[in-house]
């Protein structure tokens, strides 16, 4: 049972990275801003989301349990209504965001 | 929701941002007391969903979710990455604003969308990473399951309510 | 557990070392900003990492903060406009 939680937590965790990685080359190698947004919104909360997953079979309370998952709540929020901000920033700004 | 489930469900927030101590109860009162104030005072005619229908459309957030970040990352992982990246116009349905917003941030979370800007009250425009493909299918999908989520029933495409 | 906690967390900190390169280079303001939102996304998750490895459970309220802030610093990007912090 304990290898099984431990193999289960491994490969959540091995997850998060790997999305991680993959939203920061997306940051890198996205030629555009809206499309490093989507790089940074998507792949960057599953990164998160699966690392959280990953640690909460070892935390010591349910209530750290419970903190954990409010903080992937609030970072996604926070990340999908900041993109639309940055993106409608970028459609009606001042073109600052836009250099051709 | 009244106001006896208001405290109850700040009061558990602040247990799990403070934890057991009663001494964090100085600070905690007030700031539930305050947060239960506020939350009425903001949300007056905001109703919740019901907890069976908010399970049902979490599951199918975070399968979509995982969905949407392996296509992401397939997209970018190609040594030339298949993108073609535009925007696109939505017209979208939900009138209950509570639902506009979950509506706006599913699309931002979920597979090669997201939502950039209003042009009127109901249309968004939506940037894709792949812009060949019509949007409107999958969109209409997801604005019907928030709508469910919040008890509206969406007529077919065209109708228009408010 | 720990090592694979610690582990995790030193790979983390390598993709930040990346992702710097957004923030350096932008070009834009708002490109850099978005830098700034995934390093502070990627550090929320080496704070959590560490946080069980080294058996330090503050550093969850560190991150909690970070979660908080990264939404404030957002909005407040978008509400600038060219020349405003020029003096």
């Amino acid at each position: 049972m304990q290898t099984l939680l431990q193999a289960l937590s491994l490969f959540l965790i091995g997850a998060g990275v790997f999305f991680f990685a993959v939203g920061t080359l997306g940051l890198i190698r996205l030629p555009d801003l809206f499309s490093r947004l989507h790089a940074l919104t998507k792949a960057d909360n599953l990164g998160l989301g699966l690392v959280i997953a990953g640690l909460l079979p070892w935390v010591a309370d349910p209530w750290t349990a419970l903190k954990l998952v409010l903080i992937w709540v609030l970072v996604m929020v926070s990340g999908a209504t900041g993109s639309h901000l940055i993106a409608k920033r970028a459609l009606r700004g001042d073109g600052e965001d836009l250099l051709e | 929701m009244t106001i006896a489930w208001r405290l109850l469900g700040f009061s558990g927030l602040w247990l799990i941002l403070a934890g057991w101590d009663p001494a964090s109860w100085i600070i905690g009162l007030p700031s539930v007391l305050l947060a239960a104030w506020l939350y009425g005072r903001l949300a007056r005619q905001a109703r919740l969903p019901s907890a069976r229908l908010t399970l049902g459309f979490l599951s199918f957030f975070l399968i979509e979710s995982v969905h949407a970040g392996t296509d992401v990352a397939r997209r970018i992982l190609r040594p030339r990455m298949r993108i073609s990246p535009g925007l696109q116009t939505y017209r979208m349905r939900l009138a209950n604003p509570t639902a506009r917003v979950v509506f706006l941030d599913s699309i931002s979370l979920l597979p090669g969308t997201l939502s950039a800007d209003f042009v009127n009250r109901e249309e968004i425009q939506v940037h894709a990473l792949d812009a060949t493909v019509d949007l409107a299918p999958e969109l209409d999908d997801l604005e019907r399951r928030v709508g469910r989520l919040f008890g509206e029933e969406l007529k077919p495409v065209g109708g228009l309510h408010d | 557990m720990t090592d694979v906690f610690v582990a995790a967390a030193l790979a983390l900190l390598l993709t930040m070392t990346a992702g710097l390169a957004r923030v350096v280079f932008g070009p834009t303001p708002a490109d850099r900003m978005m830098g700034v939102q995934l390093l502070g996304t990627t550090g929320i998750a080496v704070l959590l990492l560490l946080g069980l490895g080294f058996a330090v459970p503050a550093l969850a309220d560190v991150a909690l903060i970070f979660a908080l802030l990264a939404a404030v610093s957002v909005t407040a990007l978008t509400r600038r406009r060219v020349g405003q912090d020029r003096s």
